[in-house]
């Protein structure tokens, strides 16, 4: 059998979803996306826009807090109060990565290594 | 239908309260909600508990639950003969032959009963009328460093539920192909639009979530779109300074270490590492370590001592410095 092939898209910083979308992707109400960004969960590209616009990686975090908000039975504010901790334990996780990978701090500061070829 | 014991995976008592259910949900739900928790396999049991609240939380569900009768966890059942009558008036399995029932999924089979549908987001649709979107997927991918760095396509084995014409779920084998853009990381999140489940009633189709696992490389670490590779140089080699070849996920490279190079030092290879969407590349980092030969013959001895005997270098000057402060 014939199998299309789907394209992934990242969710990242480098692509951007309009407010209605994210309500749609996220399954949050209006009204709970609205106190995220109110709460500073959630930041528009340029929040005195007349529409929001958010990069696409906010689609992680709306379908995370949607799911938070459920399985937990929280509002949108204790979301975000979770979502921060979340979020800091992650950058945390992220730096020990980067010192266990030999990104940072060890030896002396990174010299340019000549390629040839 | 494979019985699951809702009440064992919640561990509480048959009797147990709606509070007690609520209880023993909520600090489960700490242990093992995949967004808080670090436990292995934390969202499968979470998917377990989170079903099993569902059902025993909602007393209409959990009734029709208990008359299934006890079995193994695992083992193969179908309802008693009158079950449908008694629990499924009104519904779909109602009016089913025992036989249809092999196919169906506990939980599809007590959220059938209200007569809901599992909604985007994995949500409910809780009963209402008209068009209801199709519910997202989600998937782990594992693939190797070098699929990341290349990019790939790979086939995902899904069993999902599909709605026959009485709006009775059934678990069919679904097959997705997804092409996986080239750089993605650890841990990244990717969505493919409109591969999630379908939706009724002329809604759209769900959307499938990924979620992206590289696999540990033999030869390299990962920091974002950055890499890091050990370098071992021999001490004549760092302190000449040489040129040797570095394995990249793109091929070997020729890399000139330079004179006096030291241990802990990072030769950066700019734009080597992962590919960034719409921007440079990471970079690779070669980590320079030294190592010395744990055998060595009676020339090499030899040079050695003589190396010893004419070098004022001493690498633990600091030590004086730091006694006479």
């Amino acid at each position: 059998m014939n199998i299309d092939t789907a394209e992934a898209l990242s969710l990242d910083e480098n692509s951007e979803v309009s407010f209605s979308q994210l309500l749609v992707l996220s399954g949050l109400s209006d009204n709970d996306l609205r106190e995220l960004v109110d709460h500073g969960a959630l930041t528009p590209i340029d929040p005195n826009a007349s529409s929001w616009m958010f990069t696409s990686y906010c689609v992680v975090v709306a379908r995370k807090a949607s799911r938070l908000s459920r399985d937990f039975e929280l509002d949108a504010h204790a979301v975000s109060i979770l979502l921060g901790f979340v979020e800091k334990i992650e950058a945390l996780e992220s730096e020990l990565h980067a010192l266990r990978a030999g990104a940072l701090g060890h030896g002396p500061a990174a010299a340019s290594g000549t390629v040839s070829r | 239908m494979k019985y699951k014991d809702y009440y064992k995976i919640l561990g509480v008592a048959h009797d147990a309260s709606a509070d007690d259910i609520k209880k023993a949900y909520r600090k489960l739900a700490r242990k093992y909600h995949p967004d808080v928790s670090k436990e292995k396999n934390a969202e499968e049991n979470f998917k377990e508990v989170s079903e099993a609240y569902e059902t025993l939380r909602d007393p209409e569900k959990r009734a029709a639950f208990d008359q299934l009768g006890s079995h193994a966890a695992g083992q193969e059942f179908r309802p008693p003969p009158d079950w449908s009558q008694h629990f499924a008036s009104g519904s779909p399995f109602e009016t089913m032959g025992q036989s249809a029932f092999d196919d169906i999924d506990l939980a599809d089979l007590l959220a059938g009963l209200t007569g809901r549908a599992r909604g985007r987001s994995g949500g409910r649709a809780g009963g209402r009328e008209g068009p209801i979107p199709g519910p997202d997927y989600e998937a782990m991918v594992r693939i190797t460093l070098e699929q990341a760095f290349h990019g790939t396509e790979i086939e995902l084995d899904l069993s999902v539920p599909e709605y026959d014409e009485r709006g009775v779920a059934h678990r069919v084998p679904h097959r997705i192909k997804v092409r996986i853009p080239k750089g993605v990381i650890d841990g990244q999140k990717l969505r493919v639009p409109g591969k999630g489940g379908k939706g009724m009633q002329g809604a759209p189709p769900g959307d499938l979530y990924l979620d992206i696992q590289v696999q540990p490389h033999p030869l390299f670490r990962t920091s974002g779109q950055d890499l890091y590779v050990d370098l071992p140089l021999a001490p004549w080699e760092a302190v000449l300074g040489t040129s040797v070849e570095l394995p990249t996920l793109a091929g070997a490279v020729s890399l000139k270490v330079p004179a006096g190079t030291r241990a802990g030092q990072q030769l950066r290879l700019a734009g080597r590492g992962l590919s960034r969407p719409g921007g440079k590349s990471g970079d690779l980092f070669a980590i320079v370590s030294i190592v010395v030969p744990t055998v060595v013959n009676e020339r090499e001895r030899s040079l050695y001592r003589e190396l010893s005997e004419s070098s004022n270098f001493d690498p633990r000057a600091h030590f004086k410095l730091g006694a006479a402060a």
